[in-house]
């Protein structure tokens, strides 16, 4: 490749950064500021590092709460859908049945169905049985949408480990209980890093879900809490870009630190796809 | 061993737990949905069988009109948009080494950052005297109001929305394209550099062809996440001005969970599913078959 030719794809490839990386600086920047200054000085370092915003809007906004609730939903839905679809998984991709087949269909149709068609029944249905406004309520369609992706990588990673392997602890003694336990899901570790990191994204970011089934103020999580800072009576822009910040920030220092290991991971997972 | 692996207790203890669950949260709901959406159901009545009322309801209603329209925009622009942004993106940074690292998890960062907050900070980027028409303003330009204007078919607002749309997920496509990318052998470049080919029509020979069921791959995620598509509109817009920005997921949740139409959302929520069905088919269809 000549020397310009290079040139020229470092100048694009810099343009994207800055377009990807500007607006993230720029909330940043003007979260420190009054709310009067994002006005006349939008693009200046501030004079003076005003932290009320964050002091507000950690406050007003709850926002300390919702990241409790966001750890909670998320983390409990990561270790039920790792556990829940390794089970499925060694029992279709191991274990010898006529039906695992059609239940691996079954399973994997949840891939095409959006969220959207199925808020109204189970709104109603969680209304009755006292799982509404219940953080339970949003942990239960979190796990099933995650569901099918677990069991499809997991099935893959499970056909390919050697049969030798299952044999001789067959021979040992073992029964199959510890074969999964013991022996399968030690080498599935990989598979459970891909699928755990894209359930825990995608649940960490859900909004429709939680908006719909949440709606005491000490429940909501991260995302809908968001949206309490926005609307036509709210002027107050400096608090919006202090909890924009807040709940944009942890998700940024673990991508800074592990970034290689996540867009690999994540990718991995929809490679399989 | 083989009594081992076909212990039907042990099939059932593995499979049960999940099998339940996905039928109560998913499989009985769907096919409830359905159902209702032949109802006349709402937060204070019990569904009652009207047949087809609400299907007919959604031919005269304008906002489904503007929904159904910007949903395919949106289908059509983010498969498109994506295939070539992500195209070349994969393109440029498999051909650089200094930095690649760098760009790569650079660009896929909005992917993992939740939507409902980049949404809002879009929305203050594109706010009328705020980020974008502040710099205009410096160099003595009036910009125009980004997300108010509902002047032409398809109305400034979405296009902003899709842009934004484009921003944050590009990085997956480009990502799974990488991924194909790099697992192409080298000696198959080499050979074709020998036989006098260029970088491009190497690209085009070795590496289109090489790629394709990736791109099918792709395309599908994007065509489903783009029918989906709920979190940006919300914050961004909230479907206005006018209702003039509704896709179908924001037209759904405003019908179901403002106005509390429950037969009539699940109308649309069905009319949704269909069309994620048909694209699913359509793409898988398009780019497997000539894998044989």
């Amino acid at each position: 490749m000549s020397k310009a030719v290079k040139v020229l794809i470092y100048i694009f490839l810099s343009i994207t950064a800055v377009i990807y990386l500007a607006p993230l600086l720029w909330v940043i920047l003007v979260s420190f500021k009054t709310n009067s200054e994002i006005f006349t000085d939008p693009f200046a370092l501030p004079k003076s590092i005003f932290i009320d915003n964050y002091v507000f809007a950690w406050t007003a906004g709850n926002l300390g709460t919702a990241l409790l609730n966001s750890l909670f939903v998320c983390v409990i839905t990561l270790i039920l859908s790792m556990f829940l679809g390794s089970t499925v998984s060694f029992a279709i991709g191991r274990m010898r049945w006529k039906l695992s087949g059609v239940v691996l269909v079954y399973f994997m149709m949840g891939m095409m169905i959006p969220v959207h068609c199925v808020l109204i029944p189970l709104f109603t249905r969680f209304a009755k049985v006292g799982l509404s406004n219940n953080l339970w309520g949003i942990i239960l369609p979190y796990l099933t949408f995650s569901l099918p992706t677990t069991i499809f990588i997991m099935t893959g990673f499970f056909k390919s480990l050697p049969g030798e392997l299952i044999e001789s602890a067959c021979i040992d003694g073992c029964n199959i209980y510890q074969i999964f336990l013991n022996i399968c899901m030690p080498l599935a570790k990989t598979g459970l890093f891909v699928t755990g990191l894209m359930t825990f994204v995608a649940n960490w970011n859900e909004l429709l879900l939680a908006m719909v089934f949440i709606s005491d103020d000490m429940k909501k999580t991260l995302p809908v809490s968001l949206s309490k800072f926005v609307g036509p009576y709210n002027t107050n822009y400096s608090q919006m870009f202090a909890a924009i910040v807040i709940a944009i920030i942890p998700t940024i220092i673990v991508y800074c630190a592990f970034s290689n290991q996540i867009v690999d991971g994540l990718t991995a997972g929809a490679v399989k796809e | 061993m083989d009594k081992l692996l076909k212990d039907k207790k042990a099939i059932a203890v593995f499979v049960l737990p999940a099998f339940i669950l996905f039928t109560f949260i998913l499989f009985i709901p769907i096919c409830q949905s359905v159902y209702y959406s032949f109802c006349d159901y709402d937060a204070l009545t019990s569904p009652k069988f009207v047949g087809l009322k609400n299907y007919k309801n959604l031919l005269i209603d304008e906002t489904m009109k503007t929904a159904v329209k910007n949903s395919l925009f949106f289908l059509i622009y983010s498969c498109v948009t994506q295939l070539i942004m992500g195209l070349i993106l994969a393109g440029l940074l498999t051909n650089i080494d200094k930095g690649r690292n760098f760009f790569k998890n650079v660009i896929y960062l909005p992917c993992v950052l939740s939507s409902a907050a980049l949404g809002l900070l879009w929305m203050f980027i594109f706010s009328p005297k705020l980020g974008i028409n502040q710099i205009l303003e410096k160099f003595g330009m009036e910009g125009p109001l980004w997300l108010m204007d509902i002047n032409g078919f398809i109305i400034l607002p979405m296009w902003v929305i899709a842009f934004v749309a484009l921003w944050q997920y590009v990085g997956q496509s480009m990502m799974l394209y990488m991924a194909q990318i790099s697992g192409i052998s080298k000696s198959l470049y080499e050979a074709s550099y020998i036989d006098g080919c260029s970088r491009l029509q190497s690209f085009k020979y070795i590496t289109m062809p090489l790629i394709k069921p990736m791109i099918g791959t792709a395309m599908s995620l994007n065509a489903i996440g783009s029918l989906k598509f709920f979190d940006l509109i919300f914050n961004m817009t909230e479907g206005g001005p006018n209702k003039k920005t509704h896709v179908l997921a924001t037209h759904l949740y405003e019908q179901g969970f403002k106005y509390f139409k429950y037969g009539y959302a699940s109308a649309i929520g069905t009319i949704l599913l269909v069309l994620c069905l048909i694209m699913t088919f359509l793409i898988n269809r398009a780019f497997r078959e000539d894998d044989r």
